[in-house]
């Protein structure tokens, strides 16, 4: 048995399908047609017994009480719940509400059968670890106010001097490794500009990133030498062995994919770097060959 | 600095770095040491060298013999050898790709001996993080003499008169840039220096500042002084880091040095200079979109007038200028625009640095007079296509400029000539191609370039561009159509004519150019559905002709599908079924044996297997 997934809809077809393709993937589903009913079955089953549930998949607007309230209440009663919610109707706030709520991910309908198997497998494997992280440590909230306060050095270090966005968004991006929401938040109150301005600045530059990046950065130069060289087969052999897209990370959070534009090392054509090390001449046949040295780390 | 019999230079280029040139001189210290060769022998690190495709690469002075792709396994048989008993390496010397044999000295190497240094004149000789190397090759000479002997005046109507244009791309005329500059009045002005080299294929001005920083440092004083200018910045981005991290390091020394900072040289003159990092656009090689990106806002361009020479970043008086035309001042204050006249043509003077790369012998960076025919870069220094193949076409300017096919490669490199075949001189980027690229997917390939980098100002090119790309990509899967081509010439004079920026208004002419001269490999994607270059994956069919194969197996060795078979030494076939058409085959026969046929011989290639089958069955 994978795991016990709760599915709370008010469509009936949407149930029927997500115990269909769920059941035949091995997880035992069990479903509610309303979010009251569902927490009575909830409140049936605890959380020590066999029969407690692993995931709970539910919709936004069901009558009685909408798919936000509900998650709310789920998470008082049990944190390591694995909270996935789909929507036919997908807005700013509700992703905002449901990410605070620290879901596992917001699903728009229609969603295909691998998605949802997709969410499911990751759910789970969220279950498990939050369960492991509980159980080892306390919260941590220290590395929060430690990182905000290393923010604000930066910050102060430019702060009043014109045209400082960039340099203040560079050294942040170096200390966190990315530039979440919430990093430019705090950026735009430190500096008193408008969060649009900063998000502007974040999102018309290459260089910035809002997605975190793995342990090891892959960037495969596709400037004009490095693509008659055949660079795009290598960048696709790349993306097939990982299974993700470029400014993607890995579900083991080790290997990231980047593009970049020339990186000026012509001589070296097909130019792939990983992390630090430059990998020049890359025979497209052996370019996974690159990523042996760094599998073990 | 002590004195050494001899000198042993080491490229510390971005190339020769990532091929392991910081191991050799570690392996290479520590073997002089121990045979306690140490006071005897020095080691000097220069900044790019140029030859980057044969790297590490290291010249053993006084007599210049050029050792390449050296390892430190080299190292002991280097110092026994040569350094030791007087006999230079052979084997590690650089071969000649035409005559075939060993060229033991730098200068008698055409790569470097068809080159006229000016602008790269320090490159491979000084170690770039010493201001006294610099120094002692007249560094700082043309700064002192534009500071204490010129007036502004001077300096303006010196650089007028050498007839140097911006290297950057556009080819505007430095010294009018300059002068109207110069004359707005006002107490705040700014000296800028673009090392945001952007387009792709182009290494040259991460080049100059990585091995020679201080020429940089010095053509803006010199620029500072004509206009006025108390404030320098230089954009580098963000991918340079040993660009950066060297400029710092000159900064650093001039202000200890007096060179900049408060009352330079005496003089009077104040000029401080700050490196500012780009993030990663584009556009933002574009002037107006620099001064936008240095205000810390998106890089986005403005329209002109007003010029930035009159109001430009923080709306004060500002020039731009980049990094390879400011390596060409010194020279001109220092020798005159006469000098600087005695090479080039009338209105395109003086040397022009190109970055030489792509299906070429040898890649790397090269200076030449401008009026030099394309013919003479790509065979006499590039020394011809790679693997005898043969060449297809010269891409110059990178997403803005154009592909030059063979009939044109008499063509002079000036900034008239090469705009009349299409293509741009542009900021120096010169890609080679061969038969075994296909153009219309070079066409896409910057298409995609410029949909991405497009600042989304103007519809026609944030739109247009993306159209235009999808057009393109529809031609390479095989889903073109009668009329895509003209539909696409016709959406490129639109672009040209309605985008604000340059990045717009020359975005279409990598379409434009490979459709006039390549407009059969267009139509046999289009009507054939046929890649005849074997790039386009749908529209090409590997297969062998057995009245050329000899049965060698080279093929099947590499085809990592393993489904090349037959005997040896018969003619082998591929198996269609699951060929997943990588050209690997195609890249290991040395007969001519595997074709690149149509993507609909595929088909039938499969339905002729199967009646074979069905026969012997």
């Amino acid at each position: 048995m994978k795991g016990n997934v709760l599915v709370v809809d008010d469509e009936p077809i949407v149930l029927k399908s997500c115990e269909r393709i769920l059941g035949a993937e091995g997880y035992s589903v069990s479903v509610a047609a309303d979010p009251l009913k569902a927490l009575e079955m909830l409140e049936a089953a605890t959380p020590e017994a066999k029969d407690g549930y692993d995931i709970v998949i539910t919709d936004l607007k069901m009558p009685g009480m909408n798919g936000i309230d509900f998650m709310r209440k789920l998470r008082e009663k049990d944190p390591t719940l694995s909270l996935v919610l789909i929507t036919g109707y997908p807005s700013q706030e509700s992703i905002r509400d449901a990410l605070a709520l620290g879901i596992v991910d917001y699903l728009p309908k229609p969603f295909s059968p691998a998605i949802l198997t997709g969410v499911a497998e990751r759910a789970i494997e969220f279950k498990r670890r939050r369960a492991s992280h509980d159980a080892s440590a306390g919260g941590g909230g220290h590395d929060e106010d430690e990182m905000a306060a290393k923010l604000d050095t930066i910050i102060q270090k430019y702060k009043g001097k014109p045209g400082s966005l960039i340099p203040v968004l560079q050294e942040s991006q170096e200390l966190v490794g990315y530039l979440p929401p919430a990093v430019q938040r705090h950026i735009a109150r430190g500096l008193n500009v408008p969060v649009s301005e900063v998000h502007g600045v974040v999102s018309f530059y290459s260089f910035f990133t809002m997605k975190p990046k793995g342990r090891h950065n892959i960037r495969v130069c596709l400037g004009t030498a490095c693509y008659v060289k055949r660079a795009e087969e290598i960048l696709q052999k790349l993306k097939d062995r990982l299974h993700i897209d470029i400014g993607e990370v890995t579900k083991d959070r080790k290997f990231s994919l980047e593009s970049v534009r020339c990186l000026g090392a012509c001589g070296l054509a097909p130019v792939v770097v990983v992390d630090k090390d430059t990998h020049g001449s890359v025979n497209p046949v052996q370019a996974l060959d690159i990523l042996k040295k760094y599998e073990e780390s | 600095m002590g004195n050494y019999r001899a000198n042993l230079v080491i490229c510390g280029g971005t190339g020769c770095i990532a091929g392991g040139g910081a191991k050799i001189r570690d392996a290479m210290q520590a073997e002089l040491a121990a045979r306690g060769l140490e006071k005897e022998i020095g080691i000097v690190m220069t900044g790019c060298n140029g030859f980057c495709a044969q790297g590490p690469i290291m010249t053993v002075y006084p007599d210049g013999t050029f050792y390449e792709k050296l390892t430190p396994a080299d190292v002991p048989l280097i110092v026994e050898e040569h350094l030791l008993k007087g006999r230079p390496v052979e084997k590690l010397m650089h071969k000649d790709p035409v005559l075939k044999r060993a060229v033991p000295a730098m200068h008698d190497i055409p790569f470097f001996n068809l080159q006229v240094l000016r602008a790269l004149r320090n490159k491979g000789l000084i170690d770039a993080e010493k201001i006294e190397e610099y120094i002692a090759r007249d560094g700082y000479m043309a700064a002192a003499k534009a500071l204490l002997q010129m007036t502004p005046e001077q300096i303006v109507s010196e650089v007028k008169a050498s007839g140097l244009r911006g290297r950057g791309g556009a080819g505007f005329p430095t010294g009018v840039k300059w002068e109207l500059c110069a004359r707005v009045q006002g107490d705040v002005k700014y000296i800028l220096c673009n090392g945001d080299e952007g387009d792709p294929g182009a290494f040259m001005d991460r080049s100059v500042m990585e091995a020679d920083p201080h020429v940089v440092l010095e053509g803006m004083i010199i620029a500072a002084r004509a206009i006025g200018a108390h404030k320098g910045y230089i954009y580098v981005r963000a991918e340079y880091p040993l660009a950066v991290s060297r400029l710092q390091m000159a900064i650093d020394q001039a202000n200890e040095y007096g060179l900049l900072g408060k009352n330079i040289l005496g003089s009077g003159f104040d000029l401080d200079i700050e490196i500012y990092q780009g993030a990663g656009a584009f556009v933002c090689g574009e002037e107006t979109a620099l001064m936008r990106s240095l205000e810390g806002k998106r890089g986005m361009p403005i329209p002109r007038p007003p010029f930035p020479a009159v109001q430009g970043l923080w709306k004060k008086p500002t020039v731009l200028n980049n990094v390879e035309t400011y390596a060409n001042i010194p020279p001109i204050i220092l020798n005159g625009a006469g000098w600087f006249r005695e090479l080039g043509i009338e209105k395109s003077a003086g040397t022009k640095v190109f970055a030489l790369t792509g299906a070429i012998n040898n890649i790397g960076l090269i200076e030449v007079p401008m009026g030099i025919p394309l013919r003479k870069i790509i065979y006499d220094i590039g020394g011809g296509i790679k693997k005898g193949r043969q060449f297809k076409a010269v891409q110059l300017g990178g997403p803005s400029g154009g592909c030059i096919p063979k009939e044109l490669l008499d063509t002079p490199v000036t900034y008239e000539d090469i705009t009349q075949t299409g293509a741009i001189v542009g900021s120096g980027g010169m890609v080679v191609m061969d038969e075994s690229n296909c153009m219309v997917s070079v066409a896409k390939f910057f298409l995609e370039f410029t949909t991405d980098e497009s600042c989304g100002k103007c519809p026609p090119c944030r739109i247009g561009t993306k159209i235009m790309h999808g057009k393109l990509k529809d031609i390479t899967e095989g889903l073109g159509k009668p009329g895509d081509i003209e539909l696409l010439q016709d959406l490129a004079q639109d672009i040209i004519n309605t985008s604000l920026c340059g990045l717009g208004q020359t975005a279409p002419n990598p379409v434009l150019s490979t459709i006039k001269y390549f407009r059969d490999e267009y139509e046999a994607h289009i009507n054939e559905g046929w890649c005849k270059a074997g790039v386009c994956r749908p529209l090409t069919t590997f297969y062998i002709d057995a009245s050329k194969c000899i049965g060698c197996g080279a093929c099947a060795r590499v085809c990592p599908q393993k489904t090349v078979s037959g005997e040896k030494k018969k003619p082998h076939s591929i198996d269609q079924s699951g060929c997943i058409k990588c050209r690997s085959c195609y890249e290991a026969c040395k007969f001519g044996a595997v074709k690149i046929g149509p993507g609909s011989l595929k088909q039938k290639l499969l339905e002729e297997a199967e009646a074979a089958k069905g026969v012997s069955e």
